[in-house]
């Protein structure tokens, strides 16, 4: 077994398909349920699987990274990590500090887009569907379950079927408050790039409008020009899958880290803390400065000094006090006098 | 347009922190400053050196980011950690030789000077280099750093003046100058 795949990529991309193809099976009761119009976006999601794997391997490799996620994943099931992942990745209180315009625009960008995809990709693998055994009743299976009974005309109903037409209106106000931040802020303005930073917008955008333009033509068209419109809108999807794991959007299955992150930072400080060489304030866990060391050595930066100590070993008002007697060839670092007067009010 | 460079004459300095207040003022700074200024020994010296990020070559804070989030822009600019990468982990403060990286617990957020990115980019001045009123944070081409280092140049073939032991750990984008009087060399300006 050890030998059968030819890289560790090879073995998770099998793994994952695998994985998918039972749960298609399972859930499609034995793919008696499967949409073949959705059949394209399999396909697409199929390799976007291995764009994402390439790049998630990729990024694991280097070593700040896999420290992170080995310890975090030991540690994912600390009392904390409930909160923590709701504010992370449900609520993004930390965006909400950054601003109320940002919050308002990630809110409806993120969870745009994610609702879509809890909608989407059941559907595409057939793990979740709709049947109607009596007239105007139907059938929610989930995973080959019948989970609940809904009247066709009701509310519920109502919401199911519209649920990408509010998505894609979500989506398309964020992508707007974002086009409009990013020709105004001044940072932005600056470090944007099309590739990075406007494209993924576009893409969105572009993904929303002909999705919306299938419901239009539908509801006010009589179908007019829907096989074309639905072709655009898939290969619109299919691109931005594609893409996603290679641009801005890479965030979105990534963030979960900030959770691994989190808990690293909160667990090893309990556990000890290092202490300033010269001080002697505890400023960060003891196990963090060390893999900081670690991760540094093997990038061939060694911030090893005379007096003994590693940079990474001091605090850092102490380690730019250190640096001043480095300027000066006085000890500053040794001097009680605490900084004064750092923060100015803009 | 020839590079320019940031430099540092850091005897120059009177403490005014005039450059942490224009700081804040950069687009994007979000009215907060990331550079330091300072005392030397303030029990016995009024001396003052500034302190910024210096830019390294191969900067240490980007080598221990897990999430590849610090930039380094074309001229040589180590970015502020980019927001929707950076998950908060703190390596950074802790690689930075120099103590530079700030991190906003509330934002859960690195930021750092980006050299007013904004700026340099187009060849227009940091904040703090604008309103530096002593002249010890300049942005100068590199045809005047040269002439910089031959003005201070020794038999020993170091630029710097009576220093025994290197005053950084490795190369840097912005350039210093280090404070004469305090090493015994008088410079005229």
């Amino acid at each position: 077994m050890e030998h059968a795949f030819a890289s560790k990529f090879a073995r998770r991309a099998f793994t994952i398909v695998l994985v998918l193809f039972i749960a298609s099976f399972l859930g499609s009761r034995f793919f008696t349920h499967i949409d073949l119009a959705l059949y394209g976006y399999m396909v697409g999601s199929i390799v976007f699987v291995g764009g994402f794997l390439y790049r998630f391997i990729a990024w694991a490799d280097r070593p700040p990274t896999n420290i992170i996620l080995k310890k975090g994943l030991k540690l994912l099931f600390r009392k904390s990590t409930p909160k923590t992942s709701a504010e992370h990745l449900v609520t993004y209180r930390f965006i909400w500090n950054r601003g109320w315009y940002r919050w308002t625009q990630h809110i409806l960008l993120g969870w745009g887009c994610i609702l879509s995809a809890f909608v989407t990709f059941p559907l595409v693998f057939g793990w979740m569907y709709f049947t109607m055994g009596d007239n105007g009743i139907y059938t929610v299976v989930f995973m080959g379950i019948d989970l609940m009974t809904i009247r066709a005309d009701g509310f519920l109903a109502y919401l199911f079927f519209n649920a990408l037409n509010i998505t894609a209106f979500m989506v398309i106000a964020g992508v707007c408050m974002a086009l409009y931040r990013r020709m105004k802020d001044f940072q932005a303005l600056a470090e944007q790039t099309f590739l990075y930073d406007l494209m993924p917008l576009y893409l969105l955008l572009f993904i929303s409008i002909t999705g919306l333009m299938l419901t239009a033509s539908n509801i006010f068209l009589h179908g007019f020009g829907h096989p074309v419109i639905s072709v655009v809108h898939q290969f619109s999807v299919i691109v931005t899958l594609l893409y996603l794991p290679f641009g801005k959007l890479a965030h979105i299955p990534f963030r979960p880290m900030s959770v691994f992150a989190r808990n690293y930072r909160e667990h090893y400080a309990e556990r000890e803390m290092k202490k300033c060489k010269v001080c002697g304030t505890g400023f960060v866990s003891a196990e963090q400065s060390h893999d900081v060391i670690d991760v540094l050595q093997t990038n061939e930066i060694r911030f090893k000094m005379e007096e003994g100590f590693h940079l990474a070993e001091l605090c850092l008002p102490c380690r730019r006090k250190y640096r001043i007697f480095r300027f000066t060839g006085k000890p500053t670092h040794l001097s009680p006098a605490k900084e004064a007067n750092q923060h100015a009010n803009g | 347009m020839a590079k320019q460079v940031l430099y540092i004459e850091m005897e120059n300095c009177i403490g005014c922190r005039s450059c942490l207040a224009a700081c804040t003022q950069c687009g994007g700074h979000d009215n907060r400053n990331r550079n330091y200024v300072l005392d030397v020994d303030p029990f016995e010296t009024r001396q003052t050196i500034p302190l910024m990020c210096l830019h390294c070559v191969n900067p240490a804070c980007a080598r221990s980011c897990p999430a590849q989030a610090i930039q380094i822009a074309d001229n040589g600019a180590v970015l502020s950690a980019l927001v929707e990468k950076c998950i908060g982990c703190q390596n950074c403060t802790i690689a930075c030789p120099y103590g530079i990286p700030k991190f906003d617990e509330e934002q859960n957020l690195m930021y750092k000077c980006d050299l007013c990115y904004d700026r340099s980019k187009d060849g227009i001045p940091p904040m703090c280099a604008s309103v530096c009123p002593t002249n010890t944070l300049q942005w100068i081409d590199e045809k005047e750093l040269a002439e910089k280092q031959a003005q201070h140049k020794l038999a020993n073939g170091k630029w710097m003046a009576s220093q025994m032991i290197e005053p950084l750990e490795s190369e840097t984008n912005v350039k210093i100058s280090l404070p004469g009087i305090l090493q015994g060399k008088q410079k005229l300006f």
